[in-house]
């Protein structure tokens, strides 16, 4: 499998300066491989570090003080740690796209619709300017937006949560992206809403050949929609999966979370909620992050190790040193 | 039962730590300067102590100015007054501005409010040194008159501030929380709106501060505000300004002293808002 | 036995010049140590409704009763003794609690307020509450800002259960929260419900309503489009618009 990945992310370590002194590591060992027309499936609890890996994938590590400490991540074979801003303004916003969570942001309130269209298509220096307005209408009509001249001339509180999601959707395919990064697009929205965005983004991989990450705590959501799935816990990747052999995890954390899901359980049913919290960034104990909270876990998962992803199947890797222990659940 | 106490090195690494370390040792010396050398100092700042336009000596480090006075003792009596009328011309605004903004915020009868609400806003169309010379001279000239005025003008600043605050906080769901919880209404005003709205007021009061400095000896430069033989740091300048280009110590360690307070004050603002956007 | 019934509820907004009904004629039974759910998307109505039920709003017609008396009392809202009974869950951690205000202060202030114990005792009893809600007495000292969202939520019910209601209005309480801490709170509520306590679940999501409820209302538009049991709803449903919720629930499709 060394043909050109579209995405490549290997032993990523991220790290933040915290005093003139002091750095915490936020991410270490993160491995994520996405290839073109792919959707993948990136969950995690808060503090997990999804978060933080989607802004290294956009550049936007420095403004939070935090960056790429170790590790290799490639974009269509550039190489984007050393990169500097000259690369990234290629990429950001061109072939990388992004859509941020439905709750924050959105579009900027002072633009109107329009506006912010016409900044997004015209990051593409060559554009007409004179076609920007069609460009605009089609983008809108991609997002399936009804009534699309009337709202280029509306501003973002004229919108609904699910309308304005849409427009940033549409930024971030306005120059044909190879590569979305979707980080929570639709927490908080209603689920009919939700439904019709994952519906959307399906037909833009489907049309575009668009390789998405989609960014979410909602296992059931990532479960229908991604092709393969990716668990973070702790900083770190502990488990990349086919999203048709979730059964077949072999990771407890993974195995956790599908269990702890709210709709496999009966009503007012016992819920196998994961004890404990996730250690947070700066208290990582050493070896495996969710020993103290796993039944299966011994005293060899606790000593000082590499976290690497060890693979064990078909497109199956874990992290998880008892994987052989795991059977079917 | 006890919290974690911070360590002082730590405390110092957090962001804005360093600045307003600074801050608070200068504005620390000057104040103590201020005390120490008006009442223990070898000379009065009143007093006549030798031939006018001495320049600076190891007697008189600071020189002597155009009556003959000891520019160091005089200069440091200032601190006292400057920082003393200040603080009040700040204080006092804050209290009765915040007070008035919650009410305002909290009113039932929009309309009233509302105009309340332009009232201030016209106050607030003001720079304050305008107001400031208009009404002194209107009112007649004195220390006293000019803590008056800075309470009459600039209370409106913080009621706007306050106002919009208040609206915003009771709104949250705290608040609400706080209604089902059956607490009175006194104790919602007292305990959990006044605290959230005066931290917003209290953080630029203390940039105000600065301001209020300025504006003071700015109007005393003027001949507004302090009578002689009262030593102030802009009535010195005022009166030395004509001699400058021959005994610039009249000038200039008044205006070093000012710059010192205003520029330490501007660390500990600068420090604390960096903390804040830090967090 | 019905601990909450509202009948004919109305709320109309003015909002400069427009009329918009966000209840329109709406009755609804909180019957004794049950759950009942309020299902509905954004715009629906259910947090006004919500609002109402708790004493926030007033309604601009009908009338809600406790235990069989009304909760209006001329101007006033669930008058003395009864203003305990029923507490309100919000949706939003970030704004429920006071940002200064320690979380064990806030607590015992609730306590104290409503178990008249003195400063001490009401602090340690917060303590003890916060505790057995699974926030340590390290976590307890901390401001809210330094608590994760689910924390925060668990404090703003433990806020709520200081004053010993009977009937707990929970809206949207999962909502900004992730999963994990979303399950450490369900399975809060559950134990208070094994305890007793009657609770009104307003949510747009469909998988904590069914997981809770006994009792299900479906809000569209400010009105009750069906109403059932939790099992009827789920797998029975039989208006357009329940139809179509749940089969946007991901990996349910109703044949």
């Amino acid at each position: 499998m060394s043909a050109n990945h579209l995405l490549e992310i290997k032993d990523l370590r991220i790290e933040v300066r915290v005093t003139r002194t002091k750095r915490l590591s936020i991410i270490d060992t993160a491995t994520l491989i996405i290839d073109p027309g792919e959707i993948i499936g990136l969950i995690g609890e808060s503090g997990s570090g999804k978060t933080m890996l989607c802004r290294s994938l956009v550049g936007t590590l420095a403004r939070r003080g935090a960056y790429i400490a170790s590790g290799e991540l490639k974009f269509d074979g550039i190489d984007l740690v050393t990169a500097k801003q000259n690369v990234w303004s290629q990429i950001r916003g061109k072939r990388i796209g992004y859509v941020p969570q439905s709750a924050l942001a959105g579009p900027n309130p002072v633009m109107t619709i329009g506006a912010q269209l016409a900044e997004a298509i015209l990051q593409d220096e060559n554009f007409p300017k004179s076609e920007v307005k069609n460009r605009a209408l089609e983008l809108l009509s991609i997002v399936q937006i009804h009534r699309p001249e009337t709202v280029l001339k509306q501003y973002q509180h004229e919108l609904s949560g699910g309308m304005k999601q849409r427009v940033m959707i549409a930024c971030a395919i306005a120059q044909q992206p190879q590569l979305i990064v979707a980080d929570e697009p639709t927490t908080g929205l209603d689920v009919t809403v939700q439904a019709e965005i994952m519906q959307l983004l399906m037909k833009i991989r489907e049309d575009f050949n668009t390789s998405i990450i989609l960014v979410s705590h909602d296992l059931p959501l990532v479960n229908e929609i991604c092709d393969d799935i990716v668990v973070m816990h702790a900083g770190t990747t502990v488990e990349k999966i086919p999203s048709k052999l979730i059964k077949f995890s072999k990771h407890p954390y993974t195995i956790a979370l599908y269990n702890s899901r709210i709709d496999l359980v009966e009503p007012k049913g016992e819920l196998k909620t994961i004890a404990g919290q996730p250690p947070s960034v700066g208290s990582w104990p050493e070896g495996c992050r969710f020993s103290e909270r796993c039944d299966l876990a011994t005293d060899l998962c606790k000593v000082k190790q590499d976290l690497n992803l060890i693979p064990i199947g078909d497109n199956h890797q874990t992290s998880c040193l008892r994987h052989e222990q795991i059977v079917r659940f | 039962m006890r919290n974690r106490i911070i360590g002082f090195k730590e405390w110092l690494s957090l962001p804005g730590g360093f600045g307003i370390l600074t801050g608070s040792v200068m504005l620390g010396v000057i104040i103590l300067l201020g005390i120490i050398i008006p009442n223990f100092g070898p000379y009065k700042s009143d007093a006549f102590v030798g031939d006018p336009f001495l320049p600076p000596s190891r007697n008189h480090p600071f020189g002597l100015d155009q009556l003959g006075r000891d520019v160091m003792t005089r200069t440091f009596s200032s601190v006292g007054v400057d920082l003393g009328v200040a603080f009040l011309g700040v204080s006092i605004p804050l209290i009765i501005g915040t007070i008035i903004g919650i009410l305002l915020g909290l009113a039932k009868n929009r309309h009233v409010a509302n105009l309340v609400g332009s009232i201030i806003d016209g106050i607030n169309a003001f720079p304050l040194l305008i107001i400031a010379v208009a009404m002194l001279t209107f009112l007649g000239t004195g220390l006293k008159n000019v803590v008056i005025i800075l309470a009459i003008s600039n209370w409106a600043r913080y009621a706007r501030i306050s106002r919009t605050r208040a609206v915003v906080v009771s709104k949250q769901n705290y608040i609400e929380a706080s209604k089902t919880l059956g607490y009175s209404r006194k104790r919602i005003i007292l305990k959990h709106i006044a605290p959230n709205v005066s931290s917003e007021t209290v953080a630029y009061a203390l940039s105000d501060f600065i301001l209020v400095i300025v504006v003071v000896s700015g109007l005393s430069f003027l001949g507004l505000a302090t009578q002689p033989p009262m030593a102030e740091w802009g009535s010195m300048i005022a009166d030395g300004r004509a001699f400058i280009s021959i005994s610039w110590w009249l000038v200039i360690f008044p205006g070093l002293a000012l710059c010192w307070s205003a520029i330490s004050l501007s660390f500990i603002v600068e420090g604390i808002s960096r903390r804040d956007r830090g967090n | 036995m019905n601990i909450i019934e509202a009948e004919n509820i109305s709320v109309v907004f003015d909002s400069y010049g427009d009329i918009i009904k966000a209840v329109d004629h709406v009755d609804f039974i909180l019957p004794k140590g049950q759950t009942i759910g309020i299902v509905g998307e954004s715009g629906s109505g259910k947090s006004t409704f919500a609002r109402v039920l708790s004493g926030l709003q007033i309604p601009s017609s009908g009338e809600v009763k406790f235990m069989g008396s009304p909760i209006w009392n001329g101007n006033k809202i669930y008058e003395g003794a009864l203003r305990k009974e029923v507490q309100m869950v919000f949706q939003d951690p970030y704004g429920s609690l006071n940002p200064r205000m320690r979380i064990v202060k806030a607590v015992a202030e609730a306590i104290r307020h409503h178990q008249g114990l003195d400063k001490k005792s009401s602090t340690l009893a917060a303590f003890d509450l916060l505790e057995s809600m699974g926030i340590s007495n390290l976590d307890a000292q901390k401001f809210p800002s330094k608590l994760s969202g689910g924390q925060r939520q668990r404090a703003s019910v433990a806020r709520a259960l200081s004053a010993q209601p009977s009937v707990l209005i929970a809206d949207e309480p999962t909502s900004a929260i992730d999963q994990s801490a979303q399950a450490q709170l369900l399975g809060l509520f559950n134990d208070l419900i094994k305890n007793g306590l009657s609770i009104v679940l307003v949510s747009h999501d469909l998988g904590i309503i069914r997981y809770l409820s006994d009792y299900v209302y479906v809000m569209k538009d400010g009105i009750f489009v069906e109403s059932g049991t939790s099992e009827e709803i789920f797998n029975n449903p039989k208006e357009d618009y329940t139809k179509k919720l749940i089969s946007s629930i991901p990996g349910r499709s109703i044949t």
